[in-house]
C-alpha cells in the first residue's frame, strides 16, 4: 500500500518536465554569487576600518565620519549633488523645447536629426571631455573666439576646467535622453486630447499647459532620473575636467587608487547609493501620482505647426543644439589628423596617430574586442533568461530577482567594481586582475538592458502561443526553442548590441579593476589624456567611434524601430 | 475517443486574497460529443477549459479521460488539441509549418506530415491555401480561424478544446463559422468541449451544453431541454430572456394550480405539468415566482381579460418578430417587461397602456430563492 503511493509519486514525479527548473536555477546562483554577496560584503566593510577583520567587535563609523570632518569629502559631495541638479535642469531646458519641435513642428530632416541625436550616447562620455579641453581649454579656439567677442563687455570665459566644465558637458552627453524621451511623449500623446480641447475653446498656450504637459510629464520625470543616475555615477568627465574638483566618483577612484582603502571608498560609494535611492523614490511619489492611463484607444495623427515664425525658431534653434552636440566629435577627428592643437588651428598634419596604433595599443584593442564581446554574449544569455524567468514562470521570490537584475542600473559603475574589489581580490574567489572579474563586472552591470529589451519582447508576446505548442505536445525545451526564442529574437539582438556598443567605452568600472593585462582602449585613451597626448586618444577614440557607429548602423538597418528605441531606454 | 468525468473539481487562485474559481464541478462529457460551457464571465468556465488542458493544476478533484486519471499530467503528454481565443497562430512560420507543428513535435517522418496537412487542410475547406503557403498573418480572421482547428487537429488529437473561437471574428462570419466548426467535428467524431459567453451560439452548436454560473455548473442538458425546463432563475434568464412576476399559491388541484399574483391580488389558473420532486416545492400558501417567455406572454389593448396594466415604451421591430418592452404600471421599481409577438398589435403605439396575461400551460413557476 505504502510502497505503492511512493511508486506512484515517483512515477508522477518523473513525468514532468524538469529542464526549466535546471536551466532557470543558474542565473539565480550567478546572481547570490556576484551581487547579492559583493554588495552584502562591501557594505559590511563600510563600517570596518581598512585593514581589520570583518566582526562586531570592529564596527565603526569612522569611515562616515570624514563626510563630517574632512573639507574634501563634503566637497565632493556638494559639488556632486551641484552636478547632478544642474545637469538635470539643464538638460530639461534644452532638451524638451527640442522634443518638442521635432514632434510638432513642420521641418525638414527629422529623421537625421533623430538618429544623430542619439550620436552623444554612442560616444565615450570621457570623449566628450577632451574634445571641449580642446575648443574650450585655456588655449581653446572656441574660448579664443568667445573671449573675443565677450571681450568688448569686459567678459572672458573661464576655461573648461572645473564645475563648469563638468556641467556643460555632462548636459551635451545625457542631453539625447531628455530629447528622445520627450520627443516620444509628445508624438504618442493622444492628438484627440488636445484637439477636443481646441474645439471647447481653449488657447494653445492653455492647451500646452494643461493639457500637453501634464501627458508628457512622466517621461520628462523617466528621463530626469535617468540623467540623474549617470550625472551621479559619471567617472571620465569629472576625471578629465575636474582638476581639485572632486566628485564621489572620483573621490571613490582616489580612496582606492591612492590609499587601497576599500574600505572608505565603500562608504562613499553607499552615501551615493543612497541619493541615488532618494531620488528615484521622490520621483516615483511625484509622477505616479500624475500618472494616466489612456482612455480611448483612438487616435489620430498629429497636426503640424506650420507657421514661419515658429518653423524658423525650430530649425534654427536645432541646428544650433546639433552642432554644439556634434561639437566634440568633429574636433577629435580633425585632431586625430594633427600633432597638435593649440590656439586657432591644428599644426602638423600627420597621419602617425593612426600609424602607431598597431604598435602602442594592439592589445588593448584585442582585449576590448574580446571583453566586449564574450560579456555581451553572457549577458544576452543571462539577460534572456531572467527575463524569462520573471516574465512566464513568476516565481515566489520574482519581485526581488527583478529588483536584484535592475539594482546594477542605477548604481555608478565605480560603486560595482568597488563591491568586486572588496569581495574578490581575497578569500575564496581571488579574481582581481584578471579578465573575469571585468567580465563578471560587465556582466551584472549590461543585465538591465538585455532584461528590459528581452522582457518588452515577451510582454507583448501572447502567451497562447507558448501554451497553443504545450498543449500540442512540446515540452518546455522543445517551445522555447522553436516558438519562444525565434519570437523574442529581435528583442535580444537589440539588448545585445547596445551592451556591446556600451562596454566598449567602458570606463567607470574598468578604471579601478583593469590590470597591466587587461587593459582596455578606454583605458588607453585615458591614460593618453592624461598624459596630454590628444593626437593619439583622438585617433583611438575615432576608431572606437567608428565600430560603435557600424555596429548601431547595421542593427538599425536589420532591426529597424526596435533598435532605436531600445536607445531611449539605454 | 474518450470521454471526459470531472468528479468534484475545485480550483482557488491565491494572490493576495484567495479566488475559488470553480466550487466543486462534477458532471461527464460523453464521447463525440460537442460539448458547450456556456456562463457570464468570470463563472469559472475558461477555467474549467484550461483545467480540462492541463494549463492550470487544480486544487482538488480529479479529471479522466476515459479510464485513465489525467489529473496530474502535464499538458504536452496529454494527446489534445486546442483552438486559442486569439487563435496562437505562429507568425514565424507559414501556414504549413503552422499545421505541421504537432506532426514535428511527434517526429513524423515527412511524407506523413505531408500528406496528413494536405488532407486536414481540405477538411477545414482551405486545400488552396498551401500553395501559396503564406505567413497567417496575411490572412482573413476566418481563414485563421480554420488553420488554428486545422493545427489542433491534425496529429489526431484525442480531446478538442475551443476557447472562445469565435470571440473575434465578426457578427456574420461567426454564424458560418460555428457551423463549419460543427461539421470538422462531426466529420471527425472528437469529443469536444467549447467554451463561449454567447448563448445563443451555445444553443446553436452544441450537443448539450453546461450553464456555469459563480463557479457552479448550475444545470447540464440539451439547447432544448434546458430552454424549456431551466432549472432556476439565473439559467431562465441566460438561455434566452426570461419576465419574471412575484405571487403566491392559493389552491393546488392535481396538475391545476390557482395563483394569487403579488401585485395587484388578481387570480390566474394554470395547467402545468410538474416532476414529482418539482411539486414538492410547491404548496398551498407558499410565495413563488412566475416565469414566462417573451414569447408567451398575451397582450392586449383593452383590459377584459388582461391581468396586469402597464406602457408601452419601445415597439422594436425585429423582423420575425414584434417586440414590446413594457414599463410596468404596478411597481415602479420592476424591470421592464419584454414581449414579443408575431405580427403588430393593431392601434398600439409606444406609450399606450396594454394588459398582460399569461398563458395557462407555458409558465414556469419558481419558488423565491430561484429554484423551481
Amino acid at each position: 500500500m505504502i510502497i505503492n503511493t511512493i511508486k506512484e509519486f515517483i512515477l508522477r514525479e518523473l513525468k514532468k518536465d524538469y529542464t526549466p527548473y535546471l536551466i532557470l536555477s543558474l542565473p539565480m546562483l550567478f546572481l547570490i554569487i556576484f551581487l547579492v554577496w559583493p554588495l552584502g560584503s562591501s557594505i559590511g566593510k563600510a563600517f570596518i576600518l581598512r585593514g581589520q577583520e570583518l566582526s562586531f567587535d570592529n564596527i565603526s563609523f569612522a569611515n562616515f565620519q570624514r563626510f563630517f570632518t574632512s573639507s574634501m569629502y563634503q566637497r565632493s559631495l556638494r559639488n556632486s549633488f551641484l552636478i547632478s541638479f544642474s545637469v538635470v535642469f539643464f538638460t530639461l531646458i534644452i532638451g524638451v523645447p527640442m522634443g518638442y519641435f521635432v514632434a510638432r513642428v513642420e521641418m525638414p530632416f527629422k529623421k537625421l536629426i533623430l538618429s544623430l541625436g542619439i550620436l552623444p550616447i554612442i560616444t565615450p562620455a570621457f570623449v566628450g571631455a577632451f574634445s571641449w579641453v580642446i575648443l574650450l581649454g585655456k588655449q581653446g579656439i572656441v574660448r579664443h573666439l568667445i573671449n573675443v567677442v565677450l571681450g568688448l563687455v569686459g567678459l572672458s570665459l573661464p576655461p573648461i576646467y572645473g564645475l563648469f566644465g563638468i556641467i556643460f558637458t555632462m548636459t551635451l552627453t545625457y542631453l539625447p535622453f531628455v530629447f528622445l524621451l520627450s520627443h516620444g511623449a509628445f508624438q504618442s500623446a493622444n492628438p484627440l486630447l488636445e484637439e477636443s480641447a481646441m474645439i471647447m475653446g481653449a488657447s494653445q498656450n492653455r492647451i500646452l499647459r494643461t493639457i500637453t504637459m501634464p501627458l508628457v510629464l512622466p517621461s520628462l520625470g523617466a528621463a530626469s532620473i535617468l540623467v540623474f543616475i549617470r550625472a551621479m555615477g559619471n567617472f571620465g568627465i569629472p576625471a578629465i575636467l575636474g582638476g581639485n574638483q572632486y566628485v564621489l566618483p572620483t573621490l571613490i577612484y582616489f580612496r582606492v587608487n591612492g590609499f587601497w582603502d576599500l574600505n572608505g571608498a565603500a562608504a562613499i560609494s553607499i552615501i551615493s547609493v543612497i541619493i541615488v535611492i532618494i531620488a528615484i523614490t521622490i520621483q516615483k511619489k511625484v509622477i505616479s501620482a500624475r500618472e494616466y492611463e489612456t482612455i480611448s484607444t483612438a487616435s489620430s495623427e498629429h497636426k503640424l505647426n506650420k507657421s514661419p515664425l515658429v518653423k524658423t525658431i525650430a530649425i534654427v534653434y536645432c541646428s544650433l543644439i546639433l552642432l554644439v552636440s556634434l561639437a566634440p566629435q568633429i574636433t577629435i577627428i580633425v585632431m586625430s589628423f594633427f600633432k597638435q592643437w593649440i590656439g586657432f588651428l591644428p599644426e602638423g598634419f600627420t597621419l602617425e596617430n593612426y600609424q602607431i596604433i598597431p604598435q602602442i595599443a594592439s592589445k588593448a584593442i584585442r582585449n576590448s574586442l574580446f571583453l566586449a564581446i564574450t560579456a555581451s554574449l553572457l549577458t544576452a544569455l543571462f539577460g534572456t533568461l531572467v527575463a524569462y524567468i520573471t516574465e512566464r514562470r513568476r516565481p515566489k521570490g520574482g519581485i526581488f530577482i527583478d529588483f536584484a537584475v535592475m539594482t546594477p542600473f542605477v548604481l555608478p559603475g565605480i560603486v560595482v567594481s568597488v563591491a568586486l574589489l572588496t569581495t574578490f581580490s581575497s578569500g575564496a574567489i581571488a579574481i582581481s586582475g584578471t579578465f573575469l572579474i571585468l567580465m563578471i563586472s560587465f556582466v551584472i552591470r549590461r543585465t538591465p538592458y538585455v532584461f528590459r529589451s528581452v522582457a518588452a519582447s515577451l510582454t507583448q508576446l501572447d502567451v497562447a502561443l507558448e501554451e497553443s505548442s504545450t498543449i500540442t505536445g512540446a515540452n518546455w525545451y522543445y517551445t522555447f526553442r522553436k516558438v519562444t526564442f525565434p519570437l523574442i529574437l529581435p528583442g535580444i539582438i537589440a539588448g545585445t548590441i547596445l551592451t556591446f556598443s556600451t562596454l566598449l567605452q567602458e570606463l567607470s568600472t574598468t578604471i579601478l579593476l583593469y590590470s597591466a593585462r587587461t587593459k582596455t582602449m578606454p583605458i588607453q585613451i585615458y591614460n593618453a589624456v592624461a598624459d596630454g597626448n590628444f593626437g593619439i586618444a583622438s585617433s583611438l577614440s575615432v576608431l572606437l567611434l567608428v565600430t560603435v557607429f557600424i555596429v548601431v548602423y547595421l542593427m538599425n538597418l536589420f532591426l529597424g524601430e526596435t533598435a532605436s528605441s531600445s536607445f531611449k531606454l539605454g | 475517443m474518450p470521454n471526459i468525468i470531472y468528479k468534484d473539481v475545485i480550483k482557488k487562485f491565491e494572490g493576495k486574497e484567495i479566488v475559488t474559481a470553480l466550487k466543486g464541478v462534477s458532471f461527464e462529457i460523453k464521447q463525440g460529443e460537442l460539448f458547450c460551457l456556456l456562463g457570464p464571465s468570470g463563472c469559472g468556465k475558461t477555467t474549467l477549459l484550461r483545467i480540462s488542458a492541463g494549463l492550470e493544476t487544480l486544487t482538488s478533484g480529479k479529471i479522466f479521460y476515459g479510464e485513465k486519471d489525467i489529473t496530474s499530467i502535464p499538458p504536452f503528454r496529454r494527446n489534445i488539441g486546442m483552438v486559442f481565443q486569439s487563435f496562437a497562430l505562429y507568425p514565424h512560420m507559414n501556414v504549413f509549418e503552422n499545421v505541421a507543428y504537432g506532426l514535428r513535435v511527434r517526429k513524423k517522418p515527412e511524407n506523413i506530415i505531408k500528406k496528413k496537412v494536405t488532407e486536414i487542410m481540405e477538411l477545414v475547406g482551405l486545400p488552396d491555401v498551401l500553395r501559396r503557403n503564406p505567413s497567417p498573418t496575411a490572412l482573413s480572421g476566418g481563414q485563421q480561424q480554420r488553420i488554428a482547428i486545422a493545427r489542433a487537429l491534425v496529429y489526431d488529437p484525442e480531446i478538442l478544446l475551443l476557447d472562445e473561437p469565435l470571440a473575434s471574428l465578426d457578427a456574420k462570419l461567426r454564424r458560418y463559422m460555428r457551423s463549419e466548426i460543427r461539421r470538422i467535428q462531426k466529420a471527425t467524431n472528437i469529443t469536444t468541449i467549447y467554451v463561449t459567453h454567447d448563448q445563443e451560439e451555445a444553443m446553436a452548436i452544441g450537443d448539450r451544453l453546461a450553464v456555469m454560473n459563480v463557479g457552479l455548473a448550475e444545470q447540464i442538458g440539451s439547447s432544448d431541454q434546458i430552454y424549456q425546463n431551466p432549472i432556476n432563475m439565473f439559467v431562465a434568464n441566460f438561455i434566452g430572456k426570461m419576465n419574471f412576476f412575484s405571487g403566491a399559491i392559493k389552491e393546488v388541484k392535481g396538475d391545476n394550480y390557482n395563483i394569487q399574483l403579488g401585485y395587484n391580488q388578481k387570480v390566474l389558473d394554470l395547467s402545468i405539468k410538474l416532476s414529482p420532486d418539482k411539486k414538492k416545492y410547491i404548496s398551498k400558501g407558499k410565495n413563488i415566482i412566475l416565469g414566462s417567455r417573451p414569447e408567451k406572454l398575451i397582450i392586449s389593448s383593452n383590459q377584459e381579460g388582461g391581468l396586469l396594466p402597464g406602457r408601452i415604451q419601445i415597439i422594436q421591430h425585429l423582423g420575425k418578430v414584434v417586440r414590446y418592452e413594457i414599463r410596468p404600471q404596478w411597481d415602479s421599481v420592476s424591470k421592464l417587461i419584454e414581449v414579443d409577438r408575431d405580427e403588430k398589435l393593431p392601434e398600439a403605439k409606444e406609450g399606450d397602456m396594454v394588459y398582460i396575461n399569461f398563458d395557462k400551460t407555458d409558465t414556469l413557476l419558481f419558488s423565491e430563492k430561484g429554484k423551481v
